[in-house]
């Protein structure tokens, strides 16, 4: 099996591989670039708790191989904070209890950023339509659609930088 | 997973001479969302993989004078979002958008969910609702197919080894149509359809209705068209029997299975509450066009 060079800007870093191109965007970011805040859930594209963004749009990065992601830009959630400042939906996600075991949440934040950028003032039907591939089965839903709300009416812009 | 190749073809002749030389062991990849589960639960074993991101104009929305342009490559999302469909074409962004997650539906795409022909695949009921032509290419040139006829049954299509398909083209609706597509599903988008239903309705100026197209998703081997319940509606104008009647058309027209999700009479009792819904807000919507 030949290797493909291939081309990722992850959380603003530019990184140029040599990886099998049956491999998975998600095995890359957690096996090559050790960004294991990505997680491996259902690897069916069933959960959502490997979400991460691909050019700003919410993506599930066991169902991508590592050519479709060639040249593309992603964020993970390691790629958030600022200068040891959380992201804002990080900080309202704990300041809400959102998170129990906490295996979605990387997930969950990532879609939520996806659904803010897209439309900032998303209602709450509108988060919960966005929420719908990310299945969490700890904590439930109210409180991370209520720490989403919290970050669109702007309760944390002031603290935390730029949604 | 493993496969011993990927090519990422920039021309459609490239692709030809791709697909003619792996035959049956390349497997296409328009979003992957299909493909790669099942390159990875080994259902699927191809030997080359080929990327169609790259081929030019493949993910192309654009609203021509008499016809839509949809290349296979285009993501369902960019569909289900694209203002300029909301006039004419409103029924395909509606079940563009019905597809499974925000996540699946930014990378998966409108010629993906054709040619991965699942009977309850959602986009496609849009494009049938709509008589889209399928435009295929391969090793003998470009051919055109009926949306209807594009389907032969569950996961299979009509396209032949070294085949692909290029876009789908959509006769603009004539004045006085509307259409809707209808999923009926118990967690919404992100589930499979127990039961889908599109319908599309042309009017006369006096309410008789001049064409009709009604879409089964999830009750046959394959999509179906319910063409009885159809040729109950054209030349007449809606009224609440004629509806009840329609919608019996429409349950006996399907041949359901049971499976975790619905048993064959629940599936086909709601093709007739859902193809009753369809028909009359298709009418609503006609009427306002």
């Amino acid at each position: 099996m030949e290797r493909m060079e291939i081309k990722l800007t992850v959380n603003g870093r530019n990184h140029t591989l040599s990886v099998r191109p049956d491999r998975t965007l998600l095995e890359i970011l957690r096996e090559e670039l050790n960004l294991i805040g990505t997680k491996k859930g259902c690897d069916d594209s069933n959960c959502g708790v490997c979400t991460v963004l691909m050019d700003g749009l919410a993506v599930k990065s066991c169902t991508i191989l590592i050519p479709q992601a060639n040249g593309h830009s992603i964020t993970t959630i390691e790629g958030l904070e600022k200068e040891e400042s959380l992201h804002p939906l990080q900080q309202s996600f704990i300041d809400h209890f959102a998170v129990q075991c906490g295996f979605c949440t990387p997930g969950m934040i990532l879609t939520a950023k996806a659904i803010l950028d897209e439309n900032p003032t998303a209602t709450e039907e509108d988060i919960r339509e966005g929420l719908h591939g990310n299945i969490c089965r700890c904590i439930g839903y109210k409180k991370v659609v209520e720490s989403i709300e919290a970050v669109r009416d702007g309760k944390y812009k002031e603290s935390c930088g730029e949604v | 997973m493993r496969f011993d190749k990927y090519f990422e073809p920039t021309t459609v002749e490239e692709c030809c001479s791709i697909l003619k030389e792996y035959g049956s062991d390349a497997k296409i990849l328009a979003g992957g969302t299909d493909v790669v589960p099942r390159l990875k639960n080994k259902i699927w074993r191809p030997k080359a993989v080929v990327g169609i991101s790259k081929l030019p104009d493949i993910d192309t929305i654009a609203v021509q004078k008499d016809h839509l342009v949809l290349g296979a490559g285009a993501r369902l999302r960019k569909i289900s979002l694209e203002k300029s469909l909301e006039k004419d074409y409103k029924v395909i962004m509606e079940a563009a958008g019905n597809v499974s997650s925000m996540q699946i539906r930014n990378i998966a795409t409108i010629g993906g969910n054709a040619c991965n022909a699942s009977p309850s695949a959602d986009a496609i009921q849009g494009l049938i609702t709509m008589d889209a032509i399928a435009v295929i290419t391969g090793p003998e040139g470009t051919r055109e197919v009926a949306i209807a006829d594009f389907f032969t049954g569950p996961g299979t299509t009509v396209l032949n080894t070294g085949e692909f398909l290029l876009q789908f083209k959509v006769p603009a609706p004539k004045p006085g149509t509307g259409a809707i597509y209808k999923k009926f599903a118990i967690r919404g988008d992100t589930d499979i359809s127990i039961v889908g239903v599109g319908c599309r309705l042309t009017l006369q100026i006096d309410g008789t209705i001049e064409d009709a197209r009604i879409s089964l998703a999830a009750v046959a081997p394959k999509p179906i068209r319910a063409i009885e319940a159809e040729m109950l509606l054209i030349g007449k104008k809606l009224t609440t029997e004629l509806i009840e009647q329609v919608g019996e058309a429409a349950a006996n027209s399907c041949s359901p299975i049971t499976d975790q999700r619905a048993t064959a009479e629940y599936r086909k009792e709601m093709i007739r509450v859902w193809t009753r819904h369809a028909v009359e807000e298709a009418e609503l919507r006609a009427k306002s066009s």
